[in-house]
């Protein structure tokens, strides 16, 4: 293997552990509602604008992703208990959700383009000296996205496997009907996947801008595809399979942009997410495929 | 404003106009009739845009300071036909995988994502469209009968497009009142039913697929001998938000509904906001034009779905039941003699279940 494919692999990883920040999110929130929430990204935006406002009051370093956590909870929570569930209540179908997430999207992202002024702001977090690891080149602040990842995932999957309300998450996410018939309260633990997504979706867009280091009203939109691809390949509510799934579009999409450059690995990005989507018409086994019904 | 300059306006307003209410009519046979919800409209009318353009630039030069690939002369009627059939070519490859039966929010997100990556493909291979700087220079059709930098020609192109507009209004009216109609409003209603009746439901997607990407071509094409000008920032995916608005607003499977929604949202909305003083900086403006666009939205969803001017219930009778029997041999052979009054009162209704 040349040395650029390593590299390239390098590079995949540190994309793989912002993705999968956001997948495992969506994939808990989508795995529980059964809806096809677009509006995540704009909670990924809110998130990373937070975290720069933060910096320019004079709050810097892993302090922004506490506060990016905070206003992705209460975006989401806005945004899913506030318009999505009010829409639901009128029995519409997952059509017309998908395209009120949509017009949501669309006014949150306008409105904040309009507030800022249309402009790209740069964000400044000190990246550390350099570190090398078996030909793979990472800095200090990478590594410590990594860890985020990494604990993000061990603590979702301890809450999961161990406790009582995460047993109960992974019965809403399997059979809501059935999970209610078992004394499950479905809207409260729903409640808790509101939380859950919407504190990693905040997570997720301050740890992309500490990577990327720019911010602006199209930051969170224009990552989403690579989100939902690794969230529906890995299994809408697997937070283990969105971990391999972000793995896998992570590096694929690096390869692309080292062989044809950053164009065509957004374009590689959003084919995935098609091709996933066309290949798993039921996101998560084919039972779920007839699984029409939206849990709020 | 003078006189000549708001003559101008109005020229372009009107032609603008015809441009959007064709793409609303292509887009509410799939949307409206047919219930595919797609997301990716705007690139069927780009391609159509691009194709009309290239066929007239002419062979790419040294001097013309953009690159684009089978630059030809041809004439303007040609090269309109050629935007026609891009739409539909480019929808006959998407709708190959696209039309497949699966959920509809999954669709939807494909279409959606679709219409991301054509068009950041196009921005990224300048060698085709030449990227975000896109096509200009794009000579106006008819100048050896109205010369074309005179407000004159610019009316008697706007009476052309509502002469192409008259014609497809009067095509898409017969096609949705056609048994095809019927039966593509039978599957959005119920598709599990229309095809036990004997509807091919994945044809029947593919066909009305094909015929919305052609009359987005057509749209696209006078489009761009109009501003004679194209770029990747024209078909931005949110422009197919605003056609779909104006379906929502107008009314959902009604062409005369839609012209209305049309007027109301890319005429009003849209183009008004030129004419007054601007404020702000520069954008200011379209990036509140795109959040008005997602609030009437979901106001239209939550208030109205079904638009301001309703579609028209079928009735039954307007086909006549032999017609029916005709349509359904198999389905009226099996049935009893003494039930058959009953069943044929069943399958009538399906004709005109309403939407909701």
């Amino acid at each position: 293997m040349s040395s650029v494919v390593v590299e390239s692999i390098g590079f995949g990883i540190v994309d793989a552990s912002i993705i999968s920040i956001g997948a495992m999110g969506f994939s808990l929130q989508f795995g529980l509602t059964n809806v096809f929430n677009i509006a995540y990204g704009t909670v990924l935006t809110l998130g990373a604008f937070a975290a720069y406002l933060a910096e320019q009051w004079g709050v810097v370093g892993w302090y922004d992703v506490l506060i990016g956590a905070g206003v992705g909870v209460i975006a989401t929570w806005l945004i899913g208990k506030g318009i999505l569930a009010t829409f639901a209540r009128r029995n519409l179908g997952l059509f017309e959700l998908i395209t009120v997430s949509l017009a949501v999207e669309l006014v949150v992202q306008y409105s904040v383009d309009a507030a800022d002024g249309e402009q790209l702001f740069s964000y400044s977090f000190d990246q550390g000296r350099a570190l090398r690891f078996l030909g793979m080149v990472f800095t200090v602040t990478e590594v410590e996205i990594i860890g985020v990842a990494v604990g993000a995932f061990v603590l979702l999957e301890c809450l999961l496997r161990l406790t009582k309300t995460g047993k109960a998450l992974r019965a809403v996410a399997e059979e809501p009907r059935l999970a209610r018939a078992c004394g499950i309260p479905t809207s409260r633990i729903v409640n808790v996947a509101w939380v859950l997504s919407g504190a990693l979706a905040g997570v997720a867009g301050v740890v992309y801008i500490i990577n990327s280091l720019t911010v602006s009203a199209f930051t969170g939109t224009d990552f989403l595809p690579l989100l939902l691809a690794a969230a529906i390949l890995g299994r809408a509510g697997s937070v283990s399979g969105a971990v391999v799934a972000s793995l896998a579009i992570g590096i694929a999409t690096q390869l692309v942009a080292a062989v044809g450059g950053t164009g065509y690995s957004t374009i590689a990005g959003f084919g995935i997410l098609v091709l996933v989507l066309l290949a798993r018409p039921g996101g998560v086994t084919s039972g779920l495929a007839l699984k029409t019904e939206v849990t709020l | 404003m003078s006189f000549s300059s708001l003559d101008f306006y109005l020229a372009t307003v009107v032609v603008i106009f015809g441009v959007d209410v064709l793409s609303a009519w292509g887009l509410n046979l799939q949307y409206g009739y047919a219930g595919i919800p797609n997301f990716s409209f705007i690139v069927f009318q780009a391609a159509g845009a691009y194709t009309a353009a290239i066929l007239t630039l002419g062979p790419m030069t040294a001097t013309s300071g953009q690159t684009y690939v089978a630059g030809t002369h041809v004439p303007f009627p040609v090269a309109l036909l050629a935007a026609v059939a891009a739409g539909a070519a480019l929808s006959a490859v998407i709708g190959v995988f696209a039309m497949k039966r699966m959920r509809a929010d999954y669709q939807a997100a494909i279409l959606l994502i679709l219409a991301l990556i054509l068009n950041q493909f196009i921005v990224t291979d300048t060698s085709l469209f030449n990227g975000t700087s896109g096509l200009a220079n794009v000579s106006r059709p008819l100048g050896s009968l109205v010369n074309p930098s005179t407000t004159g020609w610019q009316w008697a192109y706007a009476a052309l497009v509502w002469a192409i507009c008259a014609v497809v209004l009067f095509a898409v009216q017969r096609l949705s009142r056609s048994s095809w109609g019927r039966a593509l409003r039978a599957q959005r209603d119920h598709d599990a039913a229309a095809a036990a009746l004997g509807c091919n439901v994945v044809a029947l997607k593919m066909q009305v697929f094909v015929i919305g990407g052609a009359i987005a071509g057509l749209s696209g094409g006078l489009l761009v001998f109009y501003l004679q000008a194209f770029n990747t920032a024209s078909w931005g995916y949110e422009e197919t938000l605003a056609i779909f608005v104006s379906i929502l607003i107008g009314g959902v499977a009604n062409n005369w509904g839609v012209i209305l929604g049309t007027f109301l949202v890319q005429i009003v909305f849209v183009e008004v906001p030129n004419l007054l003083p601007q404020f702000g900086y520069i954008g200011l403006v379209d990036a509140l034009e795109w959040v008005v666009i997602g609030l009437l939205w979901m106001a239209a969803i939550a208030l109205r779905p079904q638009g301001v001017i309703p579609e028209r219930r079928v009735r039954a009778e307007r086909f006549g039941l032999p017609a029916l029997r005709r349509a359904l041999p198999a389905a009226t052979a099996a049935a009893a003699p003494g039930q058959q009054g009953a069943h044929e009162e069943r399958l009538g209704a399906t004709g005109g279940a309403s939407r909701r």
